[in-house]
């Protein structure tokens, strides 16, 4: 228990200084950028962490969710509706998408679910490609009164919720029955789990999250230039990575994955240029075969390993 | 009349190159059960083979499909050797096939970058002197290149039958296939054959490469869409299943080439996944599938 208030604590004191921080100094637009984009990130693999990481399912199609709620986002916000009610709707959208997909695919194994939602991203990139050939983009006085802090605090309140909705579903029956199906489908079937009903919850809960990173990214971005880009397979990738990389099926991996991965490319970015991006493959399929749990599976691998040494040298 | 057939033509050449395209595909897929997520890049790669022997040595793309398989052959070697052999460890199969997708979707990651990286993301396509030529057929065209395609397709898929059903490399993949446990107790060197089917898979994934870049082009991102594609044509064709990839993929052509008679060509991609979609609500083991 001791531990438990320890560990809420000093997220707790991290919490206020990101809160804190921005009204106190001015961080520049670079590092206020860095962070938005950090918490779109998180939210984003947290999405891919709840029906990947906890619930076992490979979505190799989540772009499609975030794809579909930035452009609801974007076109409710441009007719006037309020930027929260904008987002709730393109939230809403995806969760319908994820519907659509996950109903036929998520009934069998194997790799159908995986291979349904690639596709899916794939059909939508395709169908928003032919539509929509020009930029679209916010009316001018958007831009004029452009300020990235409110986008800071909407997308850490963003955040916090994507955190607490991990927290509260895995600490329930349905997170229960996640797990469950993820170590042994089999087993749980026959222990009674209902397993397409918790798959899709799962699979539902997840599009939501997928939803409200997307609407931020609409509130964050004004116009999007090649709006297909949007659909592109990297926002995926980037989702599966931050995920692999902190250690999926875990609450705080994602976001050690998004910290790692959005630091790496801003490292990356300036050096490397496009090469950075194979770099990142590298580690990832180095991260899949030698540490499945990520690092935060690494922790607990050299955690023990410290502590002897630290005794031993005592 | 003559538009009927010129489409059902078309349908026929282009669902012949879908057969190819799943081959490779389907071939992992039903022998080792993992998923080639890079099986399109793979295919693109071995387009690029041909194009740049084209290019550079000015050797036709046809002539060219020996090396072109020769080197993917090797590609696929590699793939089996470094990456998917560490995941046999996995007790469990759904284990071992989720890695795969991860895995596979990291190589695709890379060798798409790469491949952007050298030799940058323009469309490429081989034009020779024949490529304009088509074949009158029943008052309809058939591009040369097309009814390369055809001819080729059919070749790999017969003779990839006959190896699975009539050799002895064949019994040892069927072996593995259905119990590899089984099969490496009675002396079957389980491990050899996963690698020649790997490397099998990935110089099938050259030859639709070669015809790719022949008869339409490549880009260094087009492969996820032939990935799917291929995906589909498995979902049609029933998983591991390989015998029925032909007329699956022929059937997927032609339902893509007739629907541009009513809807636009662009929403071809569409249309696929709708298919893939219904297929999966109503016939789960594939169109062939019997009852049950």
């Amino acid at each position: 228990m001791a531990t438990h208030w320890k560990k809420l604590s000093v997220l707790g004191m991290i919490l206020i200084l990101i809160v804190v921080l921005p009204m106190v100094t001015d961080l520049g637009s670079n590092i206020m950028n860095v962070m938005v984009t950090l918490f779109m990130y998180i939210i984003l693999s947290q999405s891919w962490n709840l029906i990947g990481g906890y619930t076992g399912q490979i979505n190799l199609g989540i772009v499609a969710f975030f794809g579909v709620s930035t452009m609801v986002t974007h076109f409710l916000w441009k007719a006037g509706v309020s930027i929260y009610l904008a987002i709730t709707a393109g939230s809403l959208s995806a969760v319908i998408l994820a519907a659509v997909i996950g109903l036929p695919t998520l009934r069998l194994r194997g790799m159908y679910f995986a291979v349904g939602t690639l596709a899916l991203a794939q059909a939508a990139q395709t169908i928003v490609g032919n539509i929509f050939t020009r930029t679209i983009s916010m009316p001018g006085s958007f831009s004029t009164n452009y300020s990235l802090t409110p986008r800071y605090y909407l997308g850490l309140t963003l955040v916090v919720i994507a955190m607490l909705v991990v927290y509260a579903v895995t600490r329930s029956k349905i997170g229960l029955a996640m797990v469950a199906i993820r170590d042994d489908e089999q087993a749980a079937q026959v222990t009674g789990v209902k397993v397409f009903k918790y798959k899709v919850i799962a699979l539902l809960i997840s599009a939501v999250l997928s939803g409200l990173a997307g609407g931020l990214y609409a509130y964050v971005r004004l116009s999007f230039y090649q709006v297909f880009a949007l659909f592109s397979p990297s926002w995926t990738f980037d989702a599966l990575l931050a995920v692999v990389i902190g250690g999926g099926g875990t609450l705080f991996g994602p976001v050690i994955g998004s910290i790692f991965l959005v630091v790496l490319s801003e490292i990356f970015v300036n050096t490397l240029g496009q090469a950075h991006l194979i770099v990142f493959g590298f580690i990832f399929i180095l991260v899949v075969l030698l540490l499945p749990e990520g690092l935060m599976g690494g922790v607990d691998v050299v955690r023990p390993w410290v502590y002897r040494t630290r005794r031993s040298s005592q | 009349m003559n538009a009927v057939i010129q489409t059902v033509l078309i349908g026929i050449a282009i669902g012949a190159l879908y057969a190819l395209v799943a081959l490779g595909f389907g071939l992992i897929m039903g022998v080792m059960k993992f998923v080639n997520i890079a099986h399109g890049s793979f295919i693109i790669i071995g387009g690029y083979v041909a194009y740049w022997l084209f290019t550079l040595l000015g050797i036709d793309p046809y002539l060219s499909i020996p090396a072109v398989m020769l080197v993917m052959f090797a590609m696929g070697l590699i793939l089996y050797r470094l990456l998917f052999s560490p995941l046999l460890k996995y007790p469990r199969a759904e284990m071992r096939l989720d890695k795969s997708l991860l895995i596979t979707f990291g190589v695709m990651w890379i060798l798409d970058n790469t491949v952007t990286l050298l030799w940058t993301p323009d469309t490429r396509s081989i034009v020779t002197s024949y490529t304009g030529s088509t074949i009158d057929i029943l008052g309809a065209k058939l591009g040369f290149t097309g009814l390369a395609g055809l001819i080729l397709a059919f070749l790999v898929a017969v003779i990839l039958h006959i190896l699975i059903t009539r050799t002895y490399f064949g019994k040892h993949v069927r072996a593995a296939t259905q119990d590899s446990g089984a099969a490496s107790l009675s002396g079957v060197n389980v491990q050899r054959t996963y690698l020649i089917s790997c490397g099998i898979a990935a110089a099938v994934a050259g030859v639709a490469g070669v015809v790719i870049v022949s008869s339409y082009s490549i880009t260094p991102s087009g492969g996820l869409n032939w990935l799917l594609t291929a995906m589909v044509v498995i979902v049609l064709a029933g998983e591991g299943n390989i015998t029925y990839i032909l007329p699956a993929g022929l059937i997927l052509g032609l339902v893509q080439s007739i629907s541009t008679l009513f809807v636009s060509s662009a929403y071809q991609e569409p249309i696929a996944l709708i298919i893939f979609i219904l297929v999966l609500m109503f016939k789960p083991k594939g169109l062939f599938a019997s009852r049950g």
